[in-house]
Parts: C-alpha cells; structure tokens; sequence
C-alpha cells in the first residue's frame, strides 16, 4: 500500500449539496462512507523554457504522481458510530457487509471506497479523538486498499480521505455549514487538510463540459438509438428489417426490461408516429404514458406510506431511547 | 419536551465531574446538536493543566443517550491521539479504556475518562518537552524528573519563540492541614512556573528562565505570594539548585503565616472585654471582626480588618452606622480609618485600649457625618 500525497480533492456540486441535504435534515449526528475514485494525471504545466532549467519542476512531477480524488457518491447512517465502536475501532466485518451490498446494486460501478466523512452540528471544526482512531485504522487497512486509476505505474491506496462537516456556533451567521477535507496519511500520522474541489462550479471548470462523458446506470440503448435513426431517414421494409435485425442484438435481458416498461410497446412503432398515419398512433402512445403515469403515481404513493412507516418507526426507536434515559 | 435542558444522564455525569474533580474542571458552554429540540449534548470543559486551561469539547449524542461521548481535543493538540497505538490489525482487541466499556448510567465515568485524558495528555507533553533538542533543557529534565506531581508543556506558534513550561509543585507540607477548621475545598499547593526559552544551538550563555510563583486565589486569606521575593537565578544555576532554597525559604514563611493566625485570634479575643462579643468574626483566619457599639443613642457597627502582617502592620477600621440610611437606603460608613495611635511592641491589652479611646471620640464625628449627609438628602 502506497502512502501517496493527493494534489486535490474533487466532488460534484450535486453530491456535497446532497451530502450536506442530508446531514441538515438528520435529527442528530451523521457519518457515511465516501465512494469515489483517484486517478493519475499527467501535468500540464507546459512551459516555453528548457525543460532542463526547469528543474524544480520535473523532479517533483516525477518523485510522486500527481493524483486526484474524486468522490462521486456517499452512503449517509442515520446516526453516528455505526461501522465501529465507540473507541474507534472498525467493525470489519460489518463494513465489509455494507461494502457488499453496495457492489451488488450496480456491479459495473468502478467506485471504491475512498474515506468516510462525519457531521456533527455546533463543534469545532476539526477531527476528534475517534475520528482520528477510525480514519487512521481505515486507512491502515490492506484489505480496502484500491488501485490509482490511469497510472502508468501501479499503485494502491487505502480509504485515506476523511471530510468532515459542522455547523457554526453561532445561529446568525450567514453561512450555515462549514466543511474541511483531510487526506490522513498514515506515515506520518498526520490529518493533511486538502482543498475541496466542487466540480462544476466556478470559471475553472467550464473546460470540463467540453470533455464530458456522459456516465450513467440506465442499461445500454446502443441498439434502439441505431435503429430509430435509420428508420426515421429512409422509411422502408429495408429500414424495418435492419432494426429488427438490431432488435435481436439487445440481449435477452434488457430486452425484457424494456418490455416491462414499454408495455409490448415496441419502439420501432415509434417510427409511424411520423406521417400521414401519425393520428391513429398518437392515441395509443398517450394511453401507454397514462398507464405509465398512474403506475408511477402507485409507486410514489407506495413509497410515501412505506417512508411514513419507517418514520413513525424512528419516532418510536427515539421515544424509547428517550425513555431509557430518563429523558420523558 | 423542555426547551435547553441537559438531559438527566449528562447532567449527572457533569455534575460529578464538577463536584468530584480532584482538580477544579468546569464546564464552560453547553451546545445542542439537535434539529427539532434544544437538548445540551456537548459541552466545553476547561480543565487545568500546567498552570493554564485546556479546553476540550465533549460530545455526547441526545439522540443515543446510551452512547459513548467523544473528545474534541485544543487546535493545537492535533498530534495527541490516546488510545490510539494499539490494534494495528484490529483483530486484536485495544486494551481496556474509559471508553470501551461505557456505562452512561454510571455518573462517575465521565470524570475518570477526562482524568485518564488527561493523564495521557500529561505523558504527551512531557514526551514532546523530551523531543527538544536542547542539551540545557535535557538536564533540567533529567533532574527534576523525578519530582512528584511536576507538570511541563511545550508552547510552539507561528509568531512566538518555542517555550517550554514547566510546573513545579513546592513544599511537601500539607498546607490545609496546618491551618485549624480550614475550610478549603480543594488542597492548596504553591507551584513555581519556570519557562525556559528553547535555545538555538551555538547560542551564548543560556538565558535565565522566567519565575514565577502561582497558588489559588484562595490561599490569599493566608499568605500573599505576590509579597514574597523570589531569590535570584545566579548564572548556570539548574532548577535542582534553585529548588532547595526556594522551598525553605517559602517554608519558614508559611510557617510564620500559620503562626499570625494566633496572634490576630489573641487580638480579637482581647477586643471581647471591651466592644462586648462579636457579632460576626472570622474564625479559621481571623482577618474580620465585626463589634456592635453604642454612644449614648447612637448605634453603630465596628469592622476590624487585620493585614496578614499583623502586628507589624495595623488594623483597619470601618464604621458603620445602624440608624443612617443613605438615598440608596444602604447604611451609612465611614472611610477606612487608620489614623489611630498604634505600636506593634505594644501589649496587646494597650492596643485594645488605645484603640477603644480613639473610638469613643471618633464615633462622634461618624455621628455628625451621618447626620450631615442625611441633611444632604434633603
């Protein structure tokens, strides 16, 4: 295991601001675990003189890679403590299940573990006594040690990155939330305070939207997207029979998972929404969104009766916590 | 739910650290770290150490009352980890600590998790003063190591030169137990503060470290360290020299402090036959005493205070009239007096007397003072 310094650390607006949604709208104390990415970059620091004079410079660049970390998800506990104990050990076992099971939701994610990240509400702003044991024992730990993505050499790292996340003592202040990243590095035994990147936010990064790839977990549409333009071209049996021929590429799989949503809607029909015939066809696809609609419509309702639940199953585990501490 | 209450369980806990300490800790400012209810959970705690504060936050979680708390150490702590060295693999289990079997029903636990801290923060300071490379301070260490109860710190910013502190305890006497009835709480110690710059290597002759004697605020009402002289720090003199002088010195005066007391006691006791009993008096120090006198009609109070130097020094008196109100209706006084005849060779009966004497004429004017400033009032 490598115990490599980090240039920067990075996060997408969107999941700080979920990250913090959460941490806001908790009753108490939170704490979650990071999941992200470190890539090697090679640096672009150019320049016009003689690379032999800029010594300074390529020495550095070639004694320690330049990484970045990337956290581009969370997983927020309700509360605090919860894959160790209150002295700052790990639960391994426990953590290695909720490793597992955030594997199995989407396989082909490349996110590792990358660190963890603690909120705690009116608190200086800076690790605490088990913060440390946790950051330092998770980072001490080969068995979650990942690779550097990009690197021409290989290298791993461990779970180092560490955010931590307070509110202000005083209520008045403008700003409701104060964040600080670490890197802890475990030669030193020292909590590295790193600057937080928000991507996409600020002039730096409008040079990312140029090189943006979109990634997302909706299965692959490849082959529609290929038929539906060839048939919206040139509309003829020729056309019909290479979108099947695509058709058939889809595995079985997704095929059947787009049925299910399509309602044996096929998506080549889309084509005759075009032309003359477009009428008789325009009533049948609004049936299919109205199914849709109120099967959505179920699912939200179902999801706010269970969510009431669960709710009202907080309320209670609270009032009997409460009620053991003489608190009622 | 009441709004900014300790919960139960915290506050017993709190409450016995405060009462219980055998250093005096408190608690400095409470926080809530609920969204819907004002709940206190964490808490400043200002805790001696090396004749300073630190200041470590607790955490605890209203929302799992049941939970272990945890500590925020001071900004400049960020390297003291305790219990932190061991279970490297975690499959071995840490030794036992404060915190790995909690117990939030037990009120006690709260003090001996900030007492075994604060230990460990005392091991961590002195590991850190070890660390200096300074040969002057290696020795100083090597000799007074062994002392019990010293106390150092190292003191590095940006802006200030680096320091070290250390925190000596003098004299092994038991100080409340000298003084009959004392009614102290904690044990009073006078500690001598010795700062030692850190020297640069190649450096001229070593600076003489800075004193200076601390005690509580308490141990005034017996003897003022301010008024004590500090010997002088003779050039290359250690601190294992420095010591045995300071310590005897401070010895005898302490010792002759305790003995005052009695005289000053004797001195009131003589006042009896005369002012009549007290009203109120001082009885562990007797530095106050407080008679009831008439002249003719005119009823009024008589406050003796008497210096620590006394006899060498002369009572002050104040008076204060029993039947004079000012506008505020607080009872008219006189200012200090201290313009009576007085010798400290005299008997103590002649000091009695001569001060009765001064009385019985000073009271008059106090009686026409009291009744001119009730004119004033008009």
């Amino acid at each position: 295991m490598d115990d490599l310094p980090l240039q920067k650390i990075q996060i997408s607006g969107p999941t700080l601001a979920s990250m913090i949604q959460r941490f806001s709208s908790s009753p108490g104390d939170v704490d979650g675990l990071l999941f992200g990415r470190v890539a090697h970059i090679t640096p672009s620091n150019f320049s016009d003189d003689d690379p032999t004079t800029t010594t300074s410079s390529s020495t550095l660049s070639s004694d320690s890679p330049t990484l970045i970390a990337t956290i581009t998800s969370f997983f927020c506990f309700n509360s605090t403590t919860t894959f160790y104990d209150s002295t700052g050990q790990l639960n391994v076992v426990s953590l290695r299940r909720l490793l597992s099971s955030d594997r199995d939701r989407d396989s082909n994610s490349p996110n590792s573990l990358i660190g963890w990240f603690s909120g705690r509400r009116k608190t200086p702003l800076r690790p605490s006594m088990r913060e440390s044991s946790v950051t330092s024992s998770l980072s001490s730990k080969i068995q979650f040690s990942f690779q550097v993505e990009n690197s021409p050499k290989s290298y791993t790292l461990s779970p180092c990155i560490f955010l931590l996340l307070t509110t202000p003592f005083q209520d008045q202040l403008i700003h409701t939330h104060d964040f600080r990243a670490y890197q802890f590095r475990l030669s030193t035994d020292y909590f590295e305070p790193k600057t937080l990147y928000v991507v996409n936010i600020g002039p730096a990064f409008r040079g990312h939207y140029g090189a943006f790839s979109p990634n997302s977990p909706f299965p692959a549409l490849s082959c529609e997207l290929r038929g539906l333009h060839s048939s919206s071209m040139v509309e003829d049996s020729k056309s019909d029979g290479e979108s099947l021929r695509g058709m058939r590429k889809i595995s079985k799989e997704d095929q059947e998972e787009l049925n299910a949503c399509a309602e044996g809607f096929e998506v080549g029909r889309l084509s005759r929404l075009m032309g003359s015939e477009a009428a008789n066809y325009t009533a049948e696809l609004e049936e299919l969104y109205d199914k849709m609609l109120a099967k959505l419509d179920g699912l939200a309702r179902v999801v706010e009766k269970s969510s009431a639940r669960v709710l009202e199953q907080e309320n209670h585990n609270l009032k009997l916590r409460h009620k053991i501490a003489g608190l009622e | 739910m009441a709004i900014d209450t300790v919960p139960p369980l915290f506050a017993a806990q709190l409450n016995y650290l405060v009462t219980h300490s055998p250093i005096p800790m408190k608690v400095e400012q409470m926080w809530s770290g609920s969204k819907y209810h004002g709940l206190f959970d964490r808490f400043t705690l200002v805790i001696p150490f090396c004749l300073d504060y630190i200041k470590w936050d607790v955490i605890y979680n209203a929302q799992y009352p049941l939970a272990a708390p945890d500590i925020i150490f001071g900004p400049e702590d960020e390297s003291f980890r305790p219990f932190h060295a061991a279970g490297e693999e975690g499959d071995l289990k840490s030794p036992k600590n404060s915190l790995s079997d909690w117990n939030t029903k037990d009120h006690t636990r709260l003090l001996s998790l900030i007492l075994e801290l604060r230990d460990l923060y005392m091991a961590y300071q002195r590991k850190r003063v070890g660390e200096v490379d300074d040969d002057r301070l290696k020795f100083e260490i090597s000799t007074v190591i062994s002392k019990k109860g010293i106390e150092m710190s190292m003191s590095s910013g940006a802006e200030k030169p680096e320091e070290v502190k250390f925190a000596v305890p003098l004299l092994e006497m038991d100080i409340n137990k000298m003084v009959t009835g004392c009614t102290w709480r904690h044990q009073q110690k006078i500690f001598l503060q010795v700062i030692f710059p850190v020297g640069r290597k190649y450096s001229s002759a070593p600076t003489a470290p800075r004193l200076k004697l601390v005690a509580s605020s308490e141990l005034k009402a017996l003897f003022s360290i301010e008024d004590f002289r500090l010997p002088p720090w003779l050039e290359g003199m250690c601190m294992a020299e420095y010591l045995p002088t300071l310590e005897e010195m401070l010895e005898s005066q302490i010792a002759d402090a305790v003995s005052l007391i009695d005289i000053r006691r004797k001195f009131i006791v003589a006042l009896a036959p005369l002012f009549g009993r007290p009203v109120e008096a001082d009885p562990v120090f007797c530095r106050k005493a407080t008679f009831l006198a008439s002249s003719g009609v005119f009823t009024f109070l008589v406050h003796f205070s008497l210096p620590l130097q006394f006899p060498k020094l002369q009572p002050v008196l104040m008076l204060q009239s029993s039947q004079h109100f000012n506008s505020h209706s607080a009872p008219i006084k006189s200012p200090l007096l201290t313009n009576f005849p007085w010798s400290p060779r005299w008997e103590t009966s002649e000091m009695v007397e001569r001060m009765f004497d001064f009385l019985a004429e000073e009271c008059l004017n106090f009686k026409k003072y009291c009744n001119e400033s009730l004119l004033q009032q008009r």
